[in-house]
């Protein structure tokens, strides 16, 4: 791999590890100061550009979290939710509380009923009881669905953003901004037509399109390469930081330190948090 | 009005996508008007009335449930219920019109001794109906197959059932019989009152159906409380 290409390569994965920009120029000096006078294949002296930002940012403690900070007003409020699908039990008194600037995440194996969860939370699914609070907008992104085949992406933008009131050129605009902060340029493309990976990146962008106040994202990176994921991480804590209320349906552990809250349904199918 | 302007621009693109169905949706009339044209020009009439009355409530019918997936999340961005259905609806009713206009012309100078008036009535309460018909199948029924199995049902008891018994006026599209003997046999003006009442009171029905089964497909469930936010 040639210098360039790899230090290139350094800046996005160092910016997607949520190094900040000075430090991450920085780095990247250091290593092309390195590379010039040693001669080496950066690949030899570094390895890949994502191991060597990962191990950047491990070293100076990854991306800026406001935890600790006091949390905004309430922005969703789930009360001992009950379901069943027919004689089983998926949720028995399932309580979540989240903040504004908070992002919670719930988690749990398969068939826990995180989705149904989800849907309770979003009033896409009925509950047998319990009751649910939503303190303003609900952005929502499904695990699978939730686009339209033959439309374009900007016409997914137009569309969600007059549902919001957002003005077509604005949505498009915004849309745009979104999926390039997910390492994704918009085409021509019918959504039929796009990999999986890519019509997850436009269900996310459209959960966030007009800044609704509540996010609820249900698995939303399946598909993601892992640039795309951390990248999807990093939306997640800049809608934190700009006091939205983040949930977020995982399986995967590895991020659950840098959340706020995390609501288990594995045990029982039962969970408080708050 | 936006939304809803919205909801029907984006249908329509979705629907002239599909260059294949659009084709199909263009041609299957025109064999209902010429299995009939060579022996009995009247019946290749209703035929291809009852053809575009087919064709307009299956597409409905795909459109309803193809959007099914999507509505949930139009209602969390802000639409309202009936946004959705009329949304849909005047998408339907547009492309629906620009069907009908071709075969009205056929009719119009490959068919002589008819009344041309009545002929549009039942096309343009055809292009009401069928959208009407089809959404209201995809708001009841869960699957696509389901839905086409009722229409298929319907339009063939259209064609079976005598237009002159009780039964076959709980059909949706009898109007279209009535008002084409008005229009080729040249009966009574009662016949094209019978068929526009029937064609308006199955309308009103089936919009009320529509309405009622978008409303509960998608209304915001009890246990749900929405503070300062969209409905």
């Amino acid at each position: 791999m040639r210098h360039e290409i790899w230090l290139a390569a350094l800046t996005d994965e160092l910016r997607r590890h949520g190094v900040g920009p000075d430090l991450a120029a920085h780095v990247v000096a250091e290593a092309a100061g390195h590379l010039r006078d040693s001669g080496e294949p950066p690949l030899r002296a570094f390895g890949p550009p994502s191991a060597y930002a990962a191990a950047v940012a491990d070293s100076v403690g990854g991306p800026v979290t406001v935890a600790g900070s006091a949390p905004g007003p309430v922005r969703l409020r789930a009360v001992d939710i009950f379901k069943r699908y027919g004689r089983r039990t998926v949720l028995s008194g399932v309580s979540l509380t989240v903040h504004a600037g908070q992002v919670a995440a719930v988690v749990g194996a398969n068939g826990s009923g995180k989705s149904t969860f989800l849907g309770i939370c979003a009033g896409l699914v009925g509950a047998d009881g319990g009751h649910v609070e939503l303190h303003g907008t609900v952005g929502y992104c499904p695990q699978a669905g939730g686009t339209a085949d033959f439309l374009l992406a900007d016409e997914h933008f137009a569309l969600i953003g007059a549902g919001r009131g957002v003005p077509r050129a604005a949505a498009v605009r915004e849309g745009a901004r979104r999926a390039a902060a997910l390492d994704w340029v918009p085409g021509n493309a019918q959504a039929r037509h796009l990999s999986g990976g890519t019509r997850q990146k436009l269900n996310l962008v459209l959960a966030g399109l007009g800044d609704p106040d509540v996010l609820l994202l249900d698995e939303p990176y399946q598909g993601f390469d892992r640039g795309t994921y951390l990248d999807f991480w990093h939306e997640v804590w800049r809608w934190r930081d700009a006091g939205r209320a983040v949930v977020v349906v995982t399986h995967l552990l590895n991020q659950l330190d840098r959340v706020d809250i995390v609501l288990d349904l594995s045990a029982g199918s039962t969970g408080v948090a708050a | 009005m936006n939304r809803t302007m919205t909801i029907a621009e984006m249908t329509l693109r979705e629907t002239v996508r599909r260059r294949g169905v659009l084709v199909l949706l263009l041609v299957l009339p025109l064999a209902f008007y010429l299995g009939r044209r060579g022996d009995h020009l009247g019946q290749s009439i209703r035929f291809v009335c009852l053809g575009l009355a087919w064709v307009l409530s299956a597409a409905a019918l795909f459109v309803g449930s193809a959007a099914r997936s999507l509505e949930p999340r139009l209602r969390l961005s802000g639409y309202l219920t009936h946004q959705l259905f009329l949304g849909r609806l005047l998408a339907l009713w547009t492309l629906g019109l620009a069907l009908s206009a071709p075969y009205f012309l056929l009719i119009r100078f490959d068919q002589h001794h008819v009344r041309y008036g009545a002929i549009a009535v039942i096309m343009l309460l055809g292009v009401l109906v069928a959208p009407l018909l089809g959404l209201a199948l995809s708001a009841l029924l869960p699957r696509d197959l389901e839905g086409m199995l009722v229409l298929m049902t319907v339009v063939g008891l259209q064609m079976i059932l005598d237009p002159a018994g009780n039964a076959a006026r709980l059909l949706p599209f009898w109007f279209s019989r009535e008002i084409g003997t008005y229009a080729i046999d040249h009966t009574s003006v009662g016949y094209l009152d019978r068929g526009l009442l029937h064609g308006a009171v199955t309308a009103l029905l089936l919009l009320v159906l529509v309405a009622v089964g978008f409303g509960v497909r998608l209304r915001r469930r009890s246990h749900v409380r929405i503070v300062g936010g969209l409905s």
